[in-house]
């Protein structure tokens, strides 16, 4: 998981006084919102890294065509109880195999991480109050889960018989029992 | 007599502990996973403690482990899945009740066991005794998939078609932690039942799942989806009449999936998929139906989830027959007739045609542990009782108890030769009141005493109620009747599926009661329909409510056509009327309508 630092994130977001530019010049790792990327589409030259947020209540079937265009898909909680990207970013990467980042921003906390890993997110902006540090031990708890994921393809009963787990070392494996 | 299993498992993830019930055995995986589940709320808890974590987002981390906060202190709730319960799990139930509580928990109509005077600090140490006998609380709250509920008598059930269980632990495992559907808009109840009797409300959950076989003979699920009580109560709309088992997952994953992108988050009231449903209809089912076709045809691990015959061997081979029971020779089901000692009290007689019931397998029965009697409020036990109920189970029931969506106590495995005994035993332990299924096995939340969403007290309604009904023979009279009370609108006494239906309301900062009538919540003396009761009036006060019950009560015995005709039955051949003008007549504090 990539925790994003702002100051030395690449990607820029195209905004002038009024919000989002509508009218903008293609230039590399442009973050676009979704009607910029609209407007731009048609024309934007190939290979260029372009990056689109989008938001939690569109419907992300829309922007299958275009995955193959953009490196950088950024999904938004606008509040971290608001479930809705996590659907969209498993679509993403299970049903469109999207391989670019999946980012999470917006109200991003630390004990969403295994939830977000799980999804298919590999990047996250972290709400400026939380710790990368509590962030990277939450995502060390659990020695494997029940269903499928976007990590891991298999239920537990279709993996092998001793692979369900990892190796990793567990927080307080045991707790105090 | 001792005995050991040991399970042959053609998908082994570690061999279960050896035990004496035939129940679900944690895996290492499971054991561990559950120990990792206390670790990481114990690392929540601690950084609220030190005021890293702030309490609004730990709120929503707490109630995915089962920790309210009450009006009195935390709320616990931990999930027994599908109602099964061992009496290991039991005893500790009772310790945690006498070492971290005030002595007493409370059973609920979701299968589930609450405790109210936990100290917040304490919850890790409590989940950590829990996790020791494979127990939790995981997603017993929060707008999750709460635990799985099921027939109070699967694997048991004489009218059984097919045994829930092993379904029930395979959506258990799936619903467990599942990322994706972690933060839904509103709460998520699934319930199954594989009987011909519903025992489990299925209608009324945000998925029923009903078992069936289809001509072929091939196992499947009849689908519901859109039930639930609150506000708005709803029956489930059939959304697939035979879903072939392997594909369960798959289908349940459709259908959360659009509900978790759809779903209401703008207004709590009207976030249930109920809503979804019943805005969308047509469009609901036909998007569920694409989403499932998507998954096996597009997603990397759609076809991943069907499941295999061998898992579902692997789990089901743990609800097998327990290994001290086998049917007893000379006896049939169907027409086994229980020896009754000429001495007999008549109580004993009492007790054998409302506690005891039908069983699979011929010489058995099950017996229901009443949690309903004077003094104590509705699915309460305290920590000595349910180390009686530990020992009954033991003596009598394989070591495996069942809890009920009537908030009672139900021992599976009782041979018939030892009903006697097990009814002397019972009713030295405050369980053998005769009274299930009649008046006063009512069924009711906690209410205003202790929870803080609550309108108005139920406990004092039941205990009322219980009060003046307590004479025996006139409770038999009443015959047959289902009473549920809410203490709001939140629904968890199930007041809409009552054939009587009390709910707690404020008006003006003090408590009233509405009443229903006519509620039904599928089972068979609801003629297998399940439908909300319909409202009688105004709101009455708290002291005329055991008055309105007895008047409701008394019509239904002045107008009944047989003596046989039960309550519900009469409601429905003579209408409301009746019982209103009987009703309206006992308003004292209220202004008479």
């Amino acid at each position: 998981m990539k925790f994003i630092d702002n100051a030395r994130d690449p990607w820029r977001t195209i905004t002038g006084e009024d919000g989002p530019m509508v009218t903008l010049t293609p230039a590399p790792n442009s973050l676009l919102t979704l009607a910029q990327w609209h407007s731009v589409r048609s024309t934007w030259p190939a290979g260029m890294a372009v990056g689109v947020q989008f938001p939690n209540d569109a419907d992300i079937e829309d922007l299958a065509e275009d995955l193959p265009r953009l490196a950088l898909v950024v999904l938004n909680f606008p509040k971290w109880v608001d479930g809705r990207a996590y659907s969209q970013a498993r679509l993403l990467r299970s049903r469109y195999r999207y391989a670019g980042e999946v980012r999470a921003t917006g109200e991003v906390l630390v004990d969403m991480m295994p939830l977000l890993q799980r999804t298919g997110f590999d990047a996250v902006a972290l709400r400026a109050d939380q710790s990368i540090e509590v962030a990277e031990r939450a995502l060390n708890f659990f020695p494997g889960h029940y269903q499928a994921d976007v990590t891991e393809h298999r239920p537990l009963f279709k993996r092998p018989a001793g692979q369900e787990t990892t190796n990793r070392e567990f927080n307080q494996a045991g707790s105090a029992i | 007599m001792f005995f050991l299993l040991i399970y042959e498992r053609p998908y082994s993830h570690g061999s279960p502990r050896t035990e004496l019930q035939a129940m679900y055995q944690y895996t290492p995986f499971d054991t561990q996973f559950v120990k990792q589940r206390a670790a990481q709320f114990r690392d929540q808890l601690q950084r609220n403690l030190a005021g890293t974590l702030g309490d609004d987002e730990f709120r929503a981390l707490r109630l995915q482990n089962g920790w309210y906060i009450q009006r009195h202190a935390p709320m616990a709730r931990i999930a027994v899945p599908y109602g099964e319960l061992s009496a290991t799990q039991l005893r500790m139930l009772a310790r945690i009740a006498r070492e971290f509580d005030r002595g007493y928990a409370h059973f609920t109509t979701r299968q589930n066991c609450q405790y109210n005077w936990i100290p917040l600090p304490k919850a890790a140490d409590v989940m950590d005794l829990l996790a020791s006998v494979s127990m939790h609380g995981i997603q017993t709250s929060g707008n999750c998939i709460r635990n799985i509920t099921s027939d109070c008598f699967a694997g048991v059930a004489a009218d059984e078609v097919i045994d829930p269980r092993p379904y029930c632990e395979i959506l258990r495992q799936w619903s467990t932690l599942n990322p994706e559907f972690a933060f839904l808009p509103r709460k998520f109840k699934i319930a199954v039942s594989g009987a011909k009797e519903d025992r489990a409300a299925i209608a009324w959950h945000d998925i029923g799942l009903q078992l069936l076989k289809n001509e072929a003979g091939e196992i499947g699920f009849k689908v519901l989806v859109g039930g639930g009580m609150g506000r708005t109560p709803v029956i489930g709309t059939v959304i697939s009449e035979f879903l072939p088992w392997q594909q369960i997952l798959v289908y349940l994953e459709a259908i959360v999936r659009v509900y978790n992108r759809y779903g209401r988050r703008d207004n709590m009231y009207k976030a249930r998929i109920k809503i979804l449903v019943k805005a969308e209809g047509q469009r609901f089912l036909d998007d569920v139906a694409a989403e499932f076709k998507k998954i096996l045809e597009l997603d990397s691990d759609g076809t991943e989830q069907i499941i295999p015959q061998a898992e579902f061997d692997r789990v089901a081979a743990h609800f097998v027959t327990p290994a001290g029971v086998a049917p007893v020779p000379g006896n049939t089901s169907a027409n086994s007739r229980i020896d009754i000692p000429a001495d007999a009290p008549a109580a004993y007689q009492r007790w054998l045609e409302r506690n005891v019931h039908p069983h699979q397998l011929a010489g058995y029965r099950s017996v229901t542990l009443s949690l309903k009697r004077t003094g104590q409020a509705p699915g309460d036990a305290t920590d000595t009782q349910m180390e009686l109920a530990a020992e009954l189970a033991e003596r009598f029931s394989q070591a495996e108890l069942r809890v009920s969506h009537d908030q009672n106590l139900v021992l599976p495995w009782v041979r018939e030769s030892d009903l006697f005994a097990l009814w002397q035993a019972a009713r030295a332990a405050s369980f053998a009141t005769p009274n299930i299924g009649l008046l006063t096995d009512m069924i009711a939340c906690p209410g205003g005493d202790f929870c803080a969403l609550a309108n108005a007290r139920s406990i004092p309604i039941a205990e009322a109620i219980t009060e003046r009904f307590d004479d025996i023979d006139e409770l038999y009279d009443i015959g047959d009747i289902d009473l549920h009370i809410s203490g709001c609108i939140n629904s968890c006494g199930h007041h809409h599926s009552g054939h009587i239906g009390i709910l707690g309301v404020d008006k003006d900062g003090s408590e009233w009661y509405q009443v229903t009538l006519g509620g039904l919540d599928g089972s068979a003396i609801s003629g297998h329909q399940s439908t909300p009761g319909k409202v009688i009036g105004p709101s009455f006060a708290a002291d005329e409510v055991p008055d309105v019950i007895e008047a409701v009560l008394d019509t239904y015995r002045a107008q009944r056509s047989t003596a046989a005709e039960r309550f519900i039955d009469t409601v429905n051949r003579i209408g409301l009327d009746p019982f209103k003008t009987a009703a309206n007549a006992q308003r004292r504090s209220t202004a008479k309508a």
